[in-house]
């Protein structure tokens, strides 16, 4: 017991502590929201426009409806069984991510790559590969729009490919 | 564009999950954490209508973290927005952190992620294992809720090609008295009975899963698997109520992810031209 005003000094220096970290603390920058994709003249098509700017970009999982493609994932996953071609000699291994928006009329642009080795770390992968990938995500022509509440709207979608040596082992969400 | 930042706001509140998991603050401070309660309570005072994807929302976990490094659930939080976006990397980077600091709770919830986004079965495993081998008590459920943890662990090896091992986890799972039957759980054990070939269990397990969720899966999986067994009438019979099923309620649906062993309106088709 004679330690208890001790103890309640602790916590109290403990608490002052924590307070002077948090005025601190520098805020990182971010974007209006993590990994928001910006225009990049360099990659991007100029004549491609989100339909309600970019504030008002939405996730394909907004309206809890799941991937919104004609016919559903087994036509992208016979998409690419029909026209990625791996070659045998092709060893590289590890995740793809390819997002991109869609916007309201169903069109998809912003196109970007994410890679990393099975242990999550960044890495470059083979572009015989991702290019390949990038290419038959591209000729996707099936996104369908999304409507909240009757209204039209943009929104991210992603595929991402588990890859061993250079075959594709999955196609997700 | 005022209608849309309203349904933005309404619609986003479906994917914001962090108020439901907010840790108990007093908990902290119970345990004469200081540092982790100061984090907590800026956290529950100010999460507000924070979306998880949303600048201040980052902004105010790194401030929370700035007070406690040791306060796991603000990395899990950060973590959340990027496995919905498919970011692999930064999800791990901070669930590393939340694992570290709080192993017990996050494991289990990385583990079904890694599963379930990122088909890294075996990481997704090990993970399950590390989790098994210090715990002491009930296991919990995936990071959503539909799964018990050894039935992600039977899943994880269904797609690494080792359904016997699988089916040997899910049996043993559903004779554990007291365990509450997930509602797929059936329809799982079902289809790997009918991958390898034990045709009339998998039929009386498609029935369990009629009597305990029903589905259009199990009567499309029934289907194949009385086509099998050349009995194409019937097999007719249970792919048109797989037809019938598949509509939003009585079909396999996740808003985020293609579950396993759901069916698409493909698959039917397909199947009725063998009929």
């Amino acid at each position: 017991m004679k330690y208890f005003p001790l103890l309640i000094f602790a916590l109290l220096l403990s608490s002052c502590k924590g307070q002077e970290e948090v005025q601190k603390t520098e805020k990182k920058e971010y974007l209006r929201w993590v990994d928001d994709i910006a225009f990049d003249p360099l990659l991007d098509d100029s004549t491609f426009v989100s339909c309600n700017g970019e504030e008002n970009v939405f996730q394909y999982f907004n309206d809890s409806k799941g991937m919104l493609y004609k016919g559903g994932k087994p036509l992208i996953d016979s998409a690419f069984a029909k026209n990625y071609h791996p070659k045998k000699s092709w060893d590289d291994s590890g995740l793809v991510r390819i997002r991109f928006i869609v916007n309201c009329k169903g069109q998809a642009d912003r196109f970007r790559l994410l890679t990393s080795d099975f242990n999550y770390q960044p890495k470059e992968f083979d572009k015989r590969i991702t290019n390949q990938l990038m290419e038959v995500t591209k000729s996707l022509d099936g996104w369908e729009t999304m409507y909240l509440r009757e209204t039209p709207v943009d929104y991210y979608q992603y595929l991402l490919f588990k890859i061993v040596d250079g075959q594709i082992i999955n196609i997700l969400p | 564009m005022r209608q849309l930042q309203t349904m933005a706001a309404a619609s986003l509140l479906f994917a914001c999950f962090s108020l439901k998991a907010q840790p108990n603050c007093s908990y902290f401070l119970c345990l004469g954490d200081t540092a982790q309660y100061n984090a907590c309570k800026l956290v529950e005072e100010n999460i507000g209508g924070h979306y998880q994807f949303s600048r201040e929302f980052h902004q105010l976990m790194d401030s929370a973290i700035a007070i406690c490094p040791r306060f796991a659930y603000a990395y899990r939080e950060k973590a959340a927005p990027y496995v919905k976006s498919g970011n692999f990397i930064q999800y791990m980077k901070n669930m590393e952190l939340a694992v570290k600091h709080d192993p017990g709770t996050y494991l289990p919830i990385r583990a079904s992620v890694r599963c379930k986004f990122f088909a890294d079965h075996q990481g997704a495993i090990d993970d399950i294992n590390l989790f098994l081998s210090t715990h002491k008590g009930d296991i919990p459920s995936s990071h959503n809720g539909t799964y018990h943890l050894l039935v992600v662990k039977a899943l994880c090896y269904k797609n690494l090609n080792q359904p016997d091992t699988a089916i040997a986890i899910l049996e043993k799972l559903f004779a554990t008295e007291g365990y509450y039957l997930g509602g797929f759980d059936y329809l799982h054990l079902g289809v790997l009975y009918l991958e390898t070939g034990q045709y009339e269990k998998a039929l009386s397990t498609f029935e369990s899963q009629k009597q305990q969720n029903n589905l259009a899966e199990h009567e499309y999986y029934w289907a194949v698997t009385l086509n099998k067994l050349k009995q194409k009438e019937e097999a007719k019979a249970h792919l048109a109520k797989a037809r019938e099923l598949l509509v939003p309620g009585t079909q396999m649906h996740d808003p985020y992810h293609e579950m396993i062993d759901q069916i698409y309106l493909v698959d039917i088709e397909k199947l009725e031209a063998q009929l």
